[in-house]
């Protein structure tokens, strides 16, 4: 059971198409599994319709009704195949978002004890800054806060991070007025999705040099 | 809304080759929807794409809605010559999938928004499968309806309250809402606009959105 969800001015921020990249991802990876959130989306999409309704006119060009017309018929044009990006393994039964199918996903890299983690480039926007994160069972993550907006989506397993337990499907906000140090809980890994806004900033200098070497 | 209002006195700069100046913000501000004769007509025209692949009545919503379209395109992003090309794609997608059209759930305005903005979106993004990606946000955008409680509540009542919960925000409220469907609106670049703190525009964004949402359910049984 899903219990903790974007920010309705994120969904309506997706339903109008103004999230930055790492946003819009995370967005979309939640929505995938969260019929609640789909829902107050699609009652975004409705104000979308009836903004378009009230909309001012602006003239098409001329002939574009027969130039329409005329496509109409058109055999429809075949997609070609799917680039297959090969991604890294994740545990039995789980599979990566939809919203990740178009990025490169880099193989895990160790990063600390217990702690592995993934590049997600985008291609339209190589600079975004996304990452997976994979800890063990028991784990945590150094103790850290932001000088921009973190969010995450759990993917698989949970983790405590002292102000709730995240579990798959979750999606998390933390901004700079957020120190936390998420735990992963006994029973399993944990695979998050991240985008990060800014950079964290981490208590230890140890976590500092292990974030240096990531590139948050 | 008066001209004193800060929120209107920052609109977004207009992109290189956008055309003509864009209309102030207060033009989106709901004035003349269609009223429920044209409603109707606008209903019949889909359902008749939709069952019997009618041209005429296809062309009859092109009238319509293309010019909206357009200048709803335009004004929140796309350049004149994109805001047309998108225009057009939009159009004969709304014929390609006019069969997954359901008058009990969907609006016609509503769809051809959800249509026009997810291409948007995907020529942004470079991705080529366009019309494979819609195939999944038609099915999803339409049939999704959970626990099936808004066809309880006829579509026109629907509508309806949507249009009273965007009367019933205050001016700030809608600006912020309306902001939202302005292509790469992100938070920041509003907070940059409005020469506001981000954490401020946030704030604002959440209680805006969030007070739409409660009206928006209040419209569901």
């Amino acid at each position: 059971m899903i219990r903790h969800h974007p920010d309705d001015s994120l969904l309506l921020a997706h339903a109008g198409s103004s999230l930055d990249t790492g946003a819009a991802l995370l967005v979309e990876s939640h929505l995938e599994g969260c019929l609640r959130c789909r829902q107050i989306v699609q009652g975004f999409e409705r104000v979308g319709g009836q903004l378009l309704e009230v909309e001012s006119e602006q003239a098409l060009a001329q002939g574009a009704l027969e130039a329409v017309l005329a496509r109409l018929d058109a055999p429809v044009r075949v997609p070609p195949p799917p680039v297959v990006r090969p991604k890294p393994s994740l545990p039995a039964g789980y599979n990566w978002p939809r919203a990740l199918r178009h990025c490169h996903l880099s193989r895990w890299r160790a990063v600390g004890p217990g702690m592995r983690w993934s590049r997600v480039t985008v291609p339209h926007d190589p600079q975004a800054n996304v990452l997976l994160l994979r800890i063990g069972a028991g784990k945590c993550l150094p103790r850290h806060t932001h000088t921009g907006t973190e969010l995450t989506q759990v993917l698989c397993g949970s983790f405590d991070d002292g102000r709730a337990v995240f579990g798959p499907g979750d999606f998390d906000e933390a901004d700079t007025t957020i120190l936390h140090q998420p735990v992963v809980q006994a029973q399993g890994e944990c695979i998050c999705l991240a985008a990060v806004d800014g950079r964290l900033v981490f208590d230890s200098w140890i976590a500092r040099l292990a974030s240096s070497v990531v590139g948050l | 809304m008066d001209a004193a209002d800060p929120l209107l006195d920052n609109m977004p700069p207009d992109p290189p080759g956008a055309g003509p100046s864009r209309p102030h913000l207060r033009l989106v501000v709901p004035t003349s929807p269609p009223d429920d004769a044209e409603r109707d007509q606008l209903d019949d025209w889909m359902v008749a794409v939709a069952t019997r692949h009618d041209r005429e009545a296809f062309a009859s919503l092109f009238k319509h809605f293309a010019p909206r379209l357009k200048g709803w395109l335009w004004k929140t992003g796309s350049a004149s010559e994109e805001a047309e090309e998108l225009t057009q794609d939009a159009f004969v997608l709304l014929w390609r999938k006019a069969v997954q059209f359901n008058p009990e759930r969907a609006n016609v305005g509503a769809w051809l928004f959800t249509i026009a903005r997810n291409l948007r979106i995907d020529r942004r993004r470079a991705i080529h499968d366009t019309w494979t990606t819609l195939d999944d946000m038609e099915v999803q955008g339409v049939v999704d309806g959970g626990d099936g409680q808004e066809v309880q509540l006829s579509r026109r009542q629907y509508d309806e309250r949507v249009r009273a919960a965007m009367l019933r925000l205050t001016p700030d409220q809608r600006t912020l809402v309306q902001l939202s469907f302005y292509e790469d609106m992100s938070h920041s670049r509003i907070a940059a606009q409005l020469k506001m703190p981000l954490g401020t525009v946030k704030t604002r964004l959440r209680s805006a959105a969030s007070c739409l949402r409660n009206l928006l359910e209040e419209c569901r049984p």
